[in-house]
């Protein structure tokens, strides 16, 4: 059976690395982006099943990463889970609004909670 | 005879009266014009005195009034500058606390999970000990996430982001649902955790249910976290309509605890205020629960107050009106 693949959008390198090894030891295939521009460019071509992104990045932001992927034919049905310093109602109501599918908190979340967040989507 | 006779004549001689009345007259009034003349150039001379002293006085008061307003003005000044530079340091302090929290939560979020996946062995085989120091780790970083946290919300509540969603809700299912949450907790420590309600269900109460769970998150926390070992924390919900104004339903929050001292139960509301005997019970917490607390349930137009009950312990109530006006 193929692995599923994750796109992980995380412009921190020590949480993208951790992320990315501990979904990997989970059994997933996993590519990163750095920032947002990389992300919008990436994700049409990979065509994941899930997405694991950021809101704050270098340039453009998770926002409008968000909005490009529901935007698109391909891509608007791949799951997002939203994953973002920011947290306060307005912003996770935003990002509800353009389709995210969850939304954690960094710091309120560890990484065993994130992994069964998106094993349960993935289900 | 000549002499009798002139004078005689004279007397007799009605041009005389004529001629002595006239000079009588024209001394007479002229006598009293110059007498009259006199008073009133002394009189005038008196009236000008006095303009030109009431000038003067005039003149004075006005210089004082102008320095007095000039005063004023620049005070004013003063004051609209110092004004100016408070909220730029109010912006500029809102502004500190939201990017430095949220951007603490990145590093705090990696800490937290290179804490959990070395307490839970996932980085490696480690000692018992090991893992003892990295739940501790872990622990610590979780007190540093809730302060930051909590900072993030008194940020937010004051610059007035936050939006109210009133809508009518089951509050006896919310205290029922929180209390659900305290009750690992509670028995850890094995307080008794109670909740009384009237036996006539209550109606259904505006309020923004995600606030108010907080508030009440917030004193059974306290509650638990401020009473000893085999001690009791009730929760009672009465129905007060009949007894405020606004017709409202109160909540009460009553621990055995170590209650609030005298010296600070003024402050007890205060931003950053914690208790002395709150820090010794305590030393983690960030002074903002009750701060928080207050906000929400005065936008809720309730009040917030507390007791320290004669038997010990503190009980924290609040009113919450039954409907919120549509603004």
């Amino acid at each position: 059976m193929d692995k599923k693949k994750i796109i992980i959008v995380e412009d921190d390198e020590f949480l993208r690395s951790l992320s990315a090894k501990k979904l990997e030891d989970e059994g997933y295939q996993i590519i990163v982006a750095t920032d947002g521009q990389s992300a919008i460019d990436l994700i049409p071509k990979e065509l994941p099943n899930l997405i694991f992104l950021d809101l704050l990045l270098p340039g453009v932001d998770g926002f409008e990463v968000l909005k490009q992927i529901k935007a698109n034919e391909q891509t608007k049905n791949i799951p997002v889970v939203v994953f973002s310093n920011l947290g306060q109602e307005e912003d996770i109501k935003k990002a509800k609004d353009l389709g995210a599918n969850d939304f954690l908190v960094k710091a309120n979340f560890t990484l065993d909670d994130v992994v069964a967040k998106i094993k349960e989507i993935l289900k | 005879m000549l002499a009798s006779y002139l004078v005689f004549d004279f007397f007799n001689y009605p041009a005389f009266w004529v001629v002595a009345a006239t000079i009588a007259l024209v001394a007479f009034f002229s006598g009293r014009y110059l007498q009259n003349r006199e008073s009133r150039v002394k009189f005038l001379i008196e009236q000008a005195n006095l303009k030109t002293r009431q000038i003067a006085e005039l003149e004075k008061i006005n210089k004082e009034l102008e320095t007095k307003n000039r005063d004023l003005y620049s005070k004013d000044l003063a004051l609209t500058m110092a004004n100016k530079r408070l909220q730029s340091l109010e912006e500029a302090k809102s502004k500190f606390v939201s990017v430095t929290t949220h951007q603490l939560r990145t590093p705090l979020a990696a800490i937290k999970w290179i804490f959990d996946l070395a307490a839970k062995g996932q980085l490696g085989v480690v000692s018992d000990d090991f893992k003892k120091s990295m739940e501790q780790g872990l622990i610590s970083t979780n007190r540093v996430i809730t302060i930051v946290n909590d900072l993030l919300k008194v940020d937010s509540i004051e610059e007035e982001q936050v939006d109210y969603k009133f809508q009518p809700a089951d509050l006896s299912k919310l205290l029922e649902e929180t209390l659900q949450e305290f009750t690992s907790q509670a028995r850890m420590k094995k307080i008794e955790l109670a909740l009384e309600k009237p036996k006539t269900p209550i109606p259904f109460i505006d309020m923004d249910y995600n606030k108010i769970r907080m508030v009440i998150e917030n004193l059974i926390d306290n509650a638990i976290k401020y009473t000893p070992q085999d001690g009791r924390v009730t929760i009672k919900l009465s129905d007060e309509r009949l007894n405020t104004a606004e017709g409202a339903v109160q909540i009460s929050v009553a621990d055995s605890g170590i209650g609030i001292p005298s010296a600070d139960t003024s402050k007890i509301f205060q931003k950053f205020f914690r208790a002395g005997n709150a820090i010794k019970a305590e030393p983690n917490g960030s002074g903002l629960g009750l701060f928080i607390a207050r906000d929400i349930i005065e936008k809720h137009n309730g009040t917030i107050w507390f007791e320290n009950k004669p038997a010990g312990g503190a009980a924290f109530s609040f009113t919450l009106p039954l409907h919120q006006k549509k603004v």
